[in-house]
């Protein structure tokens, strides 16, 4: 049998070690503190190691960076776990406590427990979550067509309602810049769709001159797209990486700890 | 015309509400058919799968949920016809976990049923959801066994032919993300900038604007910017492909180029809007009225 170093080293280091930890931090509250630090450490090094160090137990198809990003995986799935378990505790002390709103608290839990119970008796059958042979939905994907979708579309499609009620009473040239945003937003907005058309609709002799005029204020809103919100962008993305590269430097130096979220005194 | 114009911004919301609810609901019932024209970035999307070979492979994540399926749900789908039609195999996946699996289901059922003659496992396949979508797209730079195991319907990959060749996303040929949120930014940052893979991005129109940044950068082949962006995609469909003019014509249901009326037309009435209360804002400021509140 082959010794699978990158296994090895990846267990030991996030697996068994933190196992002793918590089981040495039970009367050592520092030590508790300072073991998932060393979890950080090590998930936030290994992936960056594996980039310049060419070594199989580090970036091979088996490697401990690509065993690590299997296990992020996993994780993403208990996170979404911890997500449900949230929603239930918050909820039932909610109905419990007949707080304001706790009706609603109530259809929460219930669409939650329906639906998943859909869910699991479609692994259970074998049926999946899509459609039956015959083609019809399963009941998970009935309840989704049904309830989901269009509740997601309807909260979604306010916006439309909220956004013309601001273009009205909110969006106003009160300095330079407010114009020029104004200015350009109404340009790009009359840009993405063939609104003169629409308007020459009805004036057939018009309807040349507005097919020309529609490209040229097409090209333009492109072209405000293209460069002046281009260059912003990049300065925005540039700056958030940066950002985000320091933010990962302190977490693995350990001089974050915000995201262990411990008490006082810890 | 100040005492019009003070009437107007003291008007109740609720009339601006059922004005926009008549401005999109009647092109909705009354089609306009507006013409589309077409954007350079959609047009290099569509060049580059034109210039696919048949057999060629096309990785098709749907990475939105029903919010913004009005726009990304027309551009999946033709997507999905332009790949059936040139015989290039496409593996749809889900990443997007508010209801991106439901969509990608009946995007998927829609589309294929308009093709009687394809084989699932042989033309196309679905992978279906998978949490945790940057380590997802990590993992698929490795192998795609070890982020998807098996398919939708929970077959091994191993035993799905159009598998066989493609071990990582090394072996697709393009990435078509239609999303929503950060997920179209993680393919360009995780796949293509780390991978190499060519990716094109179907966001909605309000987050197409921070991709311009990755298009000018040459880190995205094309983009089909919200529903005008589908809709393009479908012009270029239409003209290039007879059959595809037939069905965008006869078919009932819905399609960006339909959209694109709705769209229109709002555009005119938040433009109208702007002015509107632009002028009664500037009217009434010289009077020193009070204005409403927003």
């Amino acid at each position: 049998m082959n010794f699978d170093f990158g296994r090895v080293a990846l267990v030991l280091v996030l697996a068994v070690v933190p196992i002793i930890g918590i089981a040495l931090g039970m009367r050592a509250p520092a030590l508790r503190s300072r073991i998932p630090i060393l979890i950080g450490i090590f998930a936030g090094l290994i992936p960056i190691f594996s980039l310049y160090i060419p070594k199989q137990f580090l970036s091979g198809p088996t490697g401990m960076s690509p065993r690590l990003d299997q296990w992020l995986i996993i994780l993403a799935g208990f996170a979404l776990l911890l997500g449900i378990v949230n929603v239930v505790q918050n909820n039932s002390r909610k109905i419990s406590r007949r707080e304001k709103g706790w009706f609603f608290a109530a259809v929460l839990l219930i669409g939650l427990l329906v639906t998943s119970a859909f869910g699991i008796w479609g692994w259970w059958t074998k049926m999946g979550i899509g459609f039956m042979p015959d083609g019809s939905p399963t009941p998970f994907k009935w309840v989704e067509d049904r309830f989901f979708q269009p509740l997601q579309s309807t909260i979604f499609s306010l916006l439309a309602f909220f956004m013309a009620s601001a273009a009205f009473r909110a969006f106003r040239a009160r300095n330079t810049e407010a114009t020029i945003l104004l200015i350009a937003a109404g340009l790009v907005m009359a840009g993405r769709v063939p609104l003169l058309e629409f308007l020459a609709a009805p004036f057939p002799p018009l309807h040349p001159s507005a097919s020309a005029a529609s490209q040229f204020l097409g090209g333009l809103a492109e072209r405000i797209m293209d460069i002046p919100n281009g260059a912003a962008q990049s300065g925005i993305i540039i700056g958030a990486a940066l950002g985000a590269a320091s933010m990962a430097i302190r977490v693995i130096l350990g001089i974050e700890r915000g995201y262990l979220g411990l008490g006082q005194g810890e | 015309m100040k005492r019009i114009f003070t009437w107007l911004l003291k008007l109740d919301r609720r009339w601006i509400f059922l004005f926009v609810l008549f401005s999109v609901a009647t092109p909705i019932v009354f089609p306009i058919g507006l013409p589309v024209t077409t954007t350079d970035s959609t047009r290099r999307a569509f060049e580059y799968l034109e210039s696919l070979k048949p057999g060629d492979t096309i990785w098709l994540s749907f990475d939105y949920g029903p919010s913004s399926a009005p726009e990304n749900d027309p551009m999946a789908e033709a997507v999905m016809r332009q790949c059936f039609l040139k015989h290039v195999k496409v593996v749809v996946l889900a990443l997007y976990p508010l209801g991106g699996l439901g969509l990608a289901n009946t995007a998927v059922a829609k589309v294929t049923a308009e093709f009687p003659g394809l084989r699932y496992g042989e033309d196309y396949v679905n992978l279906g959801y998978k949490d945790g979508a940057a380590a997802v797209m990590r993992r698929l730079g490795e192998d795609i066994a070890g982020a998807f195991p098996t398919d939708v319907n929970g077959t091994p990959l191993s035993r799905i032919p159009m598998m066989r060749g493609v071990h990582d996303i090394r072996n697709v040929k393009l990435v078509f993300t239609a999303a929503t949120g950060v997920i179209g930014e993680w393919w360009i940052t995780q796949v293509h900038s780390q991978i190499g893979t060519p990716v094109v991005i179907g966001p909605t129109a309000v987050s197409a604007p921070k991709y311009y940044a990755y298009l000018n950068a040459g880190q995205l082949v094309g983009m089909l910017s919200g529903m005008k962006g589908a809709a393009e995609y479908e012009r270029l469909l239409r003209d290039t492909y007879p059959q595809m003019a037939r069905f965008y014509k006869s078919t009932r249901t819905f399609t960006a180029t339909k959209g694109m009326d709705g769209q229109t037309v709002i555009h005119t009435v938040m433009i109208a809007f702007i002015i509107l209360g632009n002028l009664a804002f500037l009217v009434t400021r010289e009077t020193g009225r009070p204005e409403a509140a927003a």
